[in-house]
């Protein structure tokens, strides 16, 4: 028996009785096997896409890019040529690319400046038109979808690249999100700024954006996510091959080439890996904003 | 008060030593309240400017067609033709027209399974991840970012993956499956295993729930945890007289937002069950994958039908509004 000095945590400890190591021992070992569960099928499907076509198809399922007669080592590209210039998704991944690149800083410009106006300028009606905007939020987009396609033909944009840009440009829940983290920067800097004969947009650019980057990087990267992954817009938007993104394309690879897997796990991997990079470098911060806001628009 | 909180009442009189004209607070949570009446006329009108693109957007994107989608429900209406009005007689077809809309209970149905199954499966996957995480220091970034990939995934991308790793022949799960002697299924070709195929792959994808777990679990005071282990308290008793009460507002809230997500559920069936060449998409062997949203999206765009897709929308609107409503309900009663 130790000491009279005894603590409860130190009791605590004996309670449990066996040391630290040990005890978590089986705690890592169900966390490798969910990990693999998590992650087999991307290894699956990137082993896929470095085969031979002639290796694919075996009766013992093989992880790794192996010649089925002779087990040697015998990745290739070819499925990645193929796909890129024959299937169209090195234009999709282009087309991709673009309409992030536009799209997402031009959102997040006209959110964050809205939500600049909704948290710190003062106007009369303004708290009952946010309530207005975030009932809005409310209504399932499946409900919104065949109107927004019947407004998008009025307005011309119909099966073009505006199409998809102009109906996804703002975001209620983003303004939300930046209206939240800006209500709560203090007001001093600001005050003593219009006290100085600032204007209200030199405070914005110089004030607000450097004090909340954190908060807009996580709506950058939510939302590049988010619109590098969307399906169903570009599918009920876009009839030209020429115009599809890399998921409809994708799409479009794994019905028309159904039969060769190695072709399609490819093209999956080519809509996979950015996103996948992205979340490694921003990690922590990004899943928790995923986490808290859902991964939607 | 604090003059550094920056948070008192908007509008209040807030008392600072700091020498300032009177009618000049220094902090305000709304800097330029009470500015001088021509500055706050040009507050206003750039307040209105800085949310105008925004308010078009608004209104020509979400509002109007949230109105149209009403409208329209009531019409015969297709993109080339002026919607025709017909009434309540797009509900009244669906609802019980089994001629018309053949499937359009299947497809209740199908969601509804779905939902039952998708939704718990999800929660016990995502609360054995965040169990398991909470207890580790080591390497608990690295199973966090590996457990979390499934998310970030397009569903374009998910479903050709999972189509190929429930190959009946080639698939890796079959494999898997045969290793502990199960015989091989075709998993999304069998009428009954469609639904459970479908949400295992939901399961996979838990990790927003995993993450939003994790959060709930930290916020257990660990005094609590170390009382009970004094008291003697082993793991099973911990788990379901701390954690899971604990944890309850976290799992209320994954419930509702995961029960609207997977009544929603689209994209992801119809990439699954639209390959085969182009064979037109169908919601899988005697619809046993045809989702409510699924069958909404064939009727609108493949059909023909907008208004009475649009009339499906809004049965689905209702059918989320009141189950959201009841599930509030029901946490109230609980609490009281």
């Amino acid at each position: 028996m130790t000491s009279v000095g005894s603590s409860q945590a130190g009791r605590a400890r004996r309670a449990r009785g066996i040391p630290k190591q040990v005890r978590l021992t089986p705690v890592y070992v169900a966390l490798v096997l969910l990990a693999l569960v998590s992650v087999v099928p991307f290894l699956w499907m990137l082993a896929t896409s470095f085969k031979h076509g002639s290796d694919v198809y075996t009766k013992v399922p093989n992880l790794l890019p192996m010649d089925r007669k002779t087990g040697e080592w015998s990745p290739t590209l070819e499925n990645y040529e193929h796909v890129l210039q024959l299937g169209g998704l090195g234009r999709a991944f282009l087309n991709s690319v673009w309409v992030c690149l536009v799209l997402v800083p031009v959102k997040l410009l006209i959110d964050a400046l809205a939500a600049y106006a909704f948290a710190r300028i003062p106007f009369p009606g303004r708290d009952k038109l946010f309530v207005v905007l975030l009932a809005g939020m409310m209504v399932p987009t499946i409900t919104l979808l065949v109107p927004r396609i019947h407004v998008t033909q009025e307005l011309g944009m119909f099966d073009s690249g505006w199409g998809l840009i102009i109906p996804n440009v703002a975001s209620v829940l983003d303004i939300f999100l930046l209206r939240q983290f800006f209500m709560s920067l203090p007001g001093e800097l600001e005050e003593a700024a219009l006290i100085d004969g600032a204007g209200r947009m030199q405070i914005f650019w110089r004030i607000i954006v450097p004090l909340s980057k954190p908060v807009l990087a996580v709506v950058t990267i939510t939302s590049f996510i988010f619109h590098w992954n969307d399906l169903v817009w570009p599918l009920v938007v876009l009839n030209d091959p020429e115009l599809y993104t890399l998921p409809l394309a994708l799409q479009q690879l794994a019905s028309t080439e159904s039969g060769r897997a190695y072709y399609i796990m490819a093209g999956a991997a080519l809509a996979v890996i950015p996103v996948i990079i992205v979340l490694m470098i921003f990690q922590r911060r990004i899943m928790e904003g995923i986490a808290f806001t859902g991964l939607k628009t | 008060m604090d003059r550094l909180t920056g948070s008192p009442p908007a509008g209040g009189e807030i008392t600072t030593a700091t020498p300032v004209p009177v009618d000049r607070p220094t902090a305000t949570p709304e800097p330029g309240r009470r500015r001088r009446p021509g500055v706050r006329w040009r507050d206003r009108v750039t307040a209105w400017l800085l949310i105008a693109p925004a308010l078009v957007y608004f209104v020509v994107f979400l509002l109007y067609p949230a109105l149209a989608a009403l409208y329209y429900s009531f019409t015969d209406w297709n993109l080339r033709t002026t919607p025709d009005w017909v009434g309540f007689a797009n509900y009244a077809d669906l609802l019980f027209d089994d001629v018309k809309y053949p499937h359009f209970w299947q497809s209740v149905r199908v969601s509804l399974q779905y939902t039952i199954i998708a939704v718990p499966l999800t929660l016990m996957a995502a609360l054995a991840q965040a169990l398991l995480l909470n207890t580790i220091r080591r390497g608990a970034n690295v199973f966090r970012l590996l457990l979390f990939l499934p998310v970030v995934t397009a569903e374009a991308a998910v479903g050709a993956i999972w189509r190929w790793l429930y190959d009946p022949q080639y698939g890796l799960i079959n494999t898997v499956i045969g290793l502990v002697g199960i015989p091989r299924q075709n998993w999304l070709n069998t009428p009954e295993l469609v639904i459970p195929a479908l949400s295992f792959i939901a399961a996979w994808q838990c990790g927003i729930s995993m993450i939003i777990y994790l959060a709930g679990l930290k916020g257990i005071p660990s005094s609590i945890r170390e009382a009970a282990i004094v008291d003697g308290a082993g793991p099973v008793q911990r788990f379901w007289r701390i954690v899971v009460p604990m944890l309850r507002p976290t799992t209320f809230y994954l419930t509702v937002t995961g029960v609207i997500a997977a009544l929603q559920v689209f994209g992801l069936v119809y990439v699954i069950f639209s390959g085969g060449g182009n064979r037109s998409v169908t919601g899988g062997p005697e619809q046993s994958g045809l989702t409510y949203v699924l069958h909404l999206y064939l009727y609108a765009f493949r059909y023909d039908a907008m208004g009475a897709a649009c009339a499906m929308s809004f049965i689905l609107l209702v059918f989320i509004m009141i189950i959201t409503a009841l599930q509030f309900k029901f946490i109230k009663q609980e609490a009281s």
